[in-house]
């Protein structure tokens, strides 16, 4: 069978009757979703894993009891934004800065930089790093891999579906002006 | 109207490559989730988590008594398990109930990969308490003896 263009709930079903095949299919569509919905919660690397994993194990708990497996996604986020709640309020953040920009991430942590060999590419990330918690968090969802939904957005960030489009124009423009005033790229944004 | 709406969609698909390239997901994510669907106990019932005191609204953990401990509760279609936590110094209690209380049952910690951590038995009114060195992901697995019955897991809890 091939996996990679089942519809969503073929692949529910396969993989509750125990198809791994059809359940790496599933975690390759959504582990963009998860991963960039726990970061733009500000954990750390680390922590990140930790929720994207505790997520992944929550659905497999309730593989065979997903009555809406076109609304996995949704699910998927909110759960993934539950346990970025629950770590926080029980852990608190990694860093004592409120600011954990990953921009300024230890290079071992997020390679981040290191890896942007392009002045541009670097001028972008140093704008995304000075974007607003809110800003650097929807744009996050929205290019994460798997090009979410504006319900699995809204419940990943816990935002009214109506308020994205509008936030999302607003962002890119602030973003559009820190990459256009960064000294080393001439002439703004492409 | 619609060049605005392209040089967002660019800029967006900037972003897309740089984020994909500076901050994927980590193989060791995608590992442990690929692995996870081999880790189900199909002989188990899910004693599903319902409340987590760690997830109150401010307002309700602002009514509550002032010690530290965690509440959650869970339920099966046959079980309910109430759970206290208590953590100090690394050490966390778990102090539970079981409700109907089984006349004969143990209570084990496991964890991810199956491993019990602590066991123990509950006593005739189905309370039973276990001492956690370390914290981390785990499970309650409730081995019902008398009346015997299906093992009831809970949902996976993090300390």
């Amino acid at each position: 069978m091939t996996a990679s263009g089942a519809p969503i709930t073929q692949l529910v079903r396969a993989a509750a009757a125990g198809d791994q095949a059809a359940w790496n299919e599933i975690v390759a569509r959504y582990e963009g979703l998860v991963w960039a919905t726990a970061r733009a919660h500000r954990l750390s690397h680390a922590d990140a894993g930790d929720v994207a994993q505790t997520t992944w194990l929550r659905l497999v708990e309730h593989l065979d009891r997903i009555r809406e497996p076109e609304g996995l996604g949704g699910w998927l986020a909110t759960t993934a934004r539950r346990e970025c709640l629950r770590h926080l309020r029980l852990h608190g953040r990694e860093s004592p800065s409120d600011n954990v920009d990953l921009f300024e991430a230890p290079a071992d942590d997020l390679p981040g930089l290191a890896l942007l060999t392009e002045e541009r590419d670097q001028a972008l990330w140093r704008a995304f790093a000075r974007l607003g918690e809110r800003c650097q968090a929807l744009l996050r969802l929205l290019v994460s891999a798997d090009e979410p939904s504006y319900a699995e957005i809204g419940a990943a960030l816990d935002m009214p579906v109506g308020a994205i489009g509008p936030t999302r124009s607003r962002c890119l423009e602030k973003l559009r002006a820190l990459v256009g005033h960064d000294p080393a790229v001439q002439g703004g944004a492409a | 109207m619609s060049n605005d709406a392209e040089r967002d969609d660019g800029l967006l698909e900037e972003l897309r490559a740089l984020l994909g390239r500076a901050d994927p997901v980590p193989h060791d994510v995608t590992e442990f989730a690929q692995a996870a669907l081999g880790w189900r106990r199909l002989d188990a019932e899910l004693a599903e988590l319902l409340t987590d005191s760690a997830l109150d609204t401010d307002a309700a953990a602002l009514t509550r008594s002032g010690d530290d401990g965690r509440w959650l509760s869970f339920r099966s279609p046959e079980l309910a398990i109430e759970v206290e936590i208590r953590s100090e110094a690394g050490t966390h209690t778990v102090l539970g109930q079981l409700e109907p209380a089984p006349a004969a049952a143990t209570v084990e910690v496991q964890a991810a990969d199956g491993t019990a951590l602590a066991a123990a038995e509950a006593d005739p009114l189905g309370r039973f308490r276990l001492t956690l060195a370390a914290g981390g992901r785990v499970r309650l697995r409730v081995l019902r003896r008398d009346p015997a019955g299906a093992p009831v897991e809970s949902s996976w809890l993090v300390l």
